[in-house]
């Protein structure tokens, strides 16, 4: 029926007066009825209505929830890509050489002035990444490349293409090197010549007949045509090859220049002082050339000739195990090659990678906010272990630390201050002595038989315990913490020291010694508050015994007394009573505790001191016991004193006594001597 | 590209252009390659052409290299020099100096040639500015026949015997070359046998 109805008013010609008008002539009962239906309905829409809603709102959190997923996968993505871009870029400067060259080829001069030095040795390790055969070129200090491209050689008579080849123009010479076809990795050419620009003659060959964009280079006795890909190309390089000579020729009467004045000078102070020649030098000259052939055969096999490249692939896959592996066994190789200028060309390769690979390994040790901290010490024995076969062993030492010292600063600073300094004392003390174990195996398993680094290693066991100290001293120290809590936490720290001694690392004596100063403060300041308690108390005594009044509570108290160490039992009287003042209660409480702490603290070092402490403290007692004796107001109380003396000097030193003893240690003299005193009291008393 | 090398004839000769800046090398090369006449002038840095040409029925190709008057290195003219079998030894009429210097390069490529017979003319270019002529004929005459040389003049913007000094230096060439020839001919089997020996020696 509603839905009836409803599909009525839904009509689009729905007419409303007229549906009325209908609908009045039909009487009451069908107007109530249409009243009735008319609520449902509006019931029913607000239903629908609500349901809606709802469906639209879940679909509204489903579609944000999709988003933010979305969002996280874009990240992901863009992380992705970023890490893509990184390698690419790293890829980049590896292999491939010419199109940077060529860039600053063109912005030249600038970047020259920049850094010519940098440039030049970046260059010409590029020559020797390239170009077999060609050390003795990159060698040359001062040496640039200006330009290089590839050019096809053409004979000269017929115009025939002969080879590829790839032209590389130094800043004194021209090398040209051949294409070596099928082979692999970066060393795609072979040296074929180096030409000074002195003698080199360059012939522009006009576009006539056949052949484009050529040009020839005359260099007696040879002479060779080469043609480039385009007019532009050629272009370039007849105006490199101008441009350079030009420069050169310039460069060269400056030199010249320089070194008549040079021999001018040298002529002046010879006739003063007539010395031997350059003989000797010229003759190590002619020394060197032999053995080229037979260490050229010893490189040529054929892993040999792989192997800078399996370096770069292990460089960049990580993987520096296989890396440092490889670097070991050319190494081992090497050294029974015969010495050659191939052989020099080699190492000079092998050891780019290398550097390559320590400045990796070291890249890995080094902290940095980004990188995660909670590789532990074991992952960063991965690389110190490579680092010391490639033998950087004072570099790995340097790094592994610095970055053990990171972790324990950054596992410091997770730990959060709660409350009770014992308790974070107790914290701090796990991380850090904990970590500095682990710190000591493991430096200890990493650098095996480097004794060198040892002392490293102690040094720096020492500046980070410094740093402890630091955090030691601010929270317990100066947070004004009591005694108690301070004895606490440098016994804890102390016996955390010692089981460092475990392993051979003793640091307790460089804790001691830092510590010491602020311990004795605190004692001092501990000690006189206590004589403070005590001669304010002493002027109020009145040595009246306690009353408990029932003997059960009287029993209750002895018990309560037992407990905190102190027998008091001989000293009850009458059943309820206790000779015993509260003030002397207080006192036997405090002296105790303050002994305890002390002997907690105890040092050889500090032996005297805390033996004066207690006795101070003592003494100051003593002294009120003395005057009170001396009063003869208190004349009738001689008794109560003399059993308050008695309990003191007996019961309560020898409590002290028992602390001594718990730790191997005799009674110091200070004690005994306040011991004595007992007999004078009693004298006193006599009198 | 061995197509190409098929279609050129075997025989190339190699003509060089010598002679002070400015007195016309370039333009009388590029009235020979292409007929036209460079009024401009800049400077040559070292230029090489290549042209098929019919001598004497017989088809060649001259490779012509036009150098640098002014360039700086002794050696490196010595290289452009070295490759040459024939030289066109060009100064203007009308610049004296270009004439006394043509002295010099004489020398130069007598030295580095080492043969007193190479194929070589002197050639006084500028012909049409007879107005203003320096170096008579007569002077120029009397050092061609010095050296037993020809010589000619020449303008390379009339192109005045442009065309007869090309062709009289590959002739020279020419003539030179079959001498040779024949006379290696006959020594090829004593060569050889040198050759022998000196393989044994070793």
């Amino acid at each position: 029926m509603a839905d009836g109805l409803a599909r009525v008013l839904a009509k689009p010609t729905f007419d409303p007066e007229s549906f009325i008008a209908k609908l009045s002539g039909e009487g009451e009962d069908a107007l109530l009825d249409m009243k009735a239906k008319v609520h449902m309905l509006s019931d029913e829409t607000a239903q629908a209505l609500k349901k809606n809603v709802y469906k639209n709102y879940s679909q509204f959190i489903e579609t944000a929830r999709e988003i933010s997923i979305l969002e996280g996968e874009m990240i992901q993505l863009s992380h992705f890509l970023s890490d893509q871009k990184s390698l690419m870029s790293f890829m980049m400067e590896m292999p491939l050489v010419s199109d940077r060259a060529m860039v600053q080829g063109i912005k030249g001069e600038d970047e020259e002035k920049e850094s010519p030095e940098e440039e030049t040795r970046r260059n010409l390790a590029f020559l020797l990444e390239k170009v077999e055969g060609c050390s003795s070129v990159a060698d040359v200090p001062g040496r640039q490349l200006v330009h290089d491209g590839d050019l096809v050689e053409l004979d000269a008579e017929s115009h025939a293409q002969l080879q590829r080849v790839h032209a590389f123009l130094l800043n004194d010479s021209l090398m040209i090197a051949t294409w070596i076809p099928n082979r692999r990795g970066p060393m795609r050419y072979r040296f074929q010549g180096l030409y000074e620009l002195d003698s080199l003659a360059v012939v522009n060959v006009r576009d006539t007949g056949p052949v484009k964009n050529g040009f020839k280079i005359l260099m007696f006795p040879e002479s060779h045509m080469y043609q480039t890909d385009t007019a532009k190309a050629k272009r370039q390089w007849l105006d490199a090859l101008e441009d350079t000579k030009k420069k050169k020729a310039v460069k060269d009467k400056q030199k010249k220049e320089a070194a008549m004045r040079l021999a001018e000078q040298q002529l002046q102070a010879a006739l003063a002082s007539p010395g031997e020649g350059d003989l000797s030098k010229s003759f190590t000259e002619d020394m060197e050339e032999e053995p080229v052939a037979m260490d050229r055969d010893f490189l040529s096999a054929d892993w040999l000739q792989e192997l800078p490249e399996d370096l770069d692939m292990y460089i960049a896959q990580r993987n520096f195990e296989g890396a440092v592996d490889l670097v070991e066994k050319v190494n081992e190789y090497l050294t029974s090659c015969p010495n050659g200028p191939a052989l020099k060309e080699f190492r000079a390769r092998i050891e780019h990678r290398v550097k390559q690979l320590t400045d990796g390994l070291m890249n890995e040790l080094q902290v940095s906010p980004e990188r995660s901290l909670r590789g532990g010490p074991r992952a960063a024995r991965r690389a110190v272990t490579q680092l010391i076969r490639l033998g950087k062993s004072a570099q790995a030492c340097k790094l592994f630390l610095r970055n053990r010292s990171a972790i324990i600063k950054y596992n410091i600073r997770q730990l959060k201050f709660e409350g009770a300094t014992t308790l974070y004392i107790r914290c701090l003390c796990g991380v850090f002595f904990s970590s500095l174990s682990e710190t000591s195996k493991e430096f200890i398993k990493a650098f095996p038989g480097h004794y060198g680094c040892f002392s490293a290693f102690v040094i720096w066991a020492k500046q980070e315990l410094q740093a402890f100290v630091s955090i030691f001293r601010r929270q317990v120290f100066e947070s004004k913490a009591s005694l108690t809590t301070i004895a606490d936490s440098v016994l804890l720290s102390k016996n955390h020291c010692m089981e460092l001694n475990a392993i051979g690392l003793d640091i307790e004596f460089c804790l001691a010694n830092m510590l010491d100063i602020s311990i004795q403060q605190v004692i001092e300041e501990t000690r006189d508050q206590l004589v403070d308690g005590i001669n304010y108390r002493a002027n109020d005594d009145l040595w009246r015994p306690q009353n408990h009044l029932t003997q059960t509570d009287c029993d209750k108290y002895v018990k309560e007394i037992a407990a905190s160490g102190f027998d008091i039992k001989p000293f009850v009287i009458e059943k309820c009573f206790i000779a015993i003042t509260m003030n002397s209660i207080q006192f036997a409480k405090s002296v105790v505790l303050f002994a305890e702490d002390l002997l907690k603290l105890f040092t050889t070092e500090l032996e005297e001191f805390i033996a004066e402490a207690i006795a101070t403290v003592y003494r100051a007692q003593v002294k009120h016991i003395e005057d009170s004796l001396k009063n003869e107001s208190l004349s009738k109380e001689y008794s109560i004193i003399l059993k308050n003396a008695q309990f003191l000097l007996e019961t309560v030193m020898g409590k002290i006594e028992t602390l001594y003893l718990a730790q191997d240690l005799a009674l110091p003299q200070q004690l005994q001597q306040i011991n004595a005193h007992h007999r004078k009291l009693r004298a006193m008393v006599r009198k | 590209m061995s197509k190409a090398k098929a279609q050129q004839p075997a025989v190339i000769h190699k003509v060089i252009m010598v002679g002070s800046g400015g007195v016309g090398k370039s333009a009388l090369t590029l009235q020979f390659m292409y007929d036209e006449f460079i009024e401009d002038y800049e400077p040559t840095k070292a230029d090489s052409y290549r042209k098929k040409v019919v001598l004497d029925g017989e088809e060649v190709q001259i490779d012509i290299l036009d150098t640098a008057g002014q360039e700086d290195y002794a050696a490196i003219r010595d290289n452009y020099f070295r490759s040459g079998e024939g030289f066109l030894c060009v100064f203007s009429i009308k610049e004296q100096e270009s004439f006394q210097a043509t002295q010099d390069f004489r020398e130069q490529i007598l030295r580095v040639k080492n043969d007193e017979n190479i194929p070589f003319l002197l050639v006084g270019n500028m012909a049409d500015l007879a107005e203003q002529r320096q170096v008579s004929e007569d002077e120029a005459l009397k050092r061609a026949q010095e050296w037993k040389v020809n010589y000619v003049e020449t303008s390379a913007k009339t192109r005045a015997n442009v065309d007869k000094v090309f062709y009289d230096l590959m002739r020279e060439i020419r003539s030179r070359k079959m001498e040779a020839s024949r006379q290696s001919n006959g020594k090829q089997k004593k060569k050889r046998d040198t050759k022998k020996m000196k393989c044994v020696v070793l």
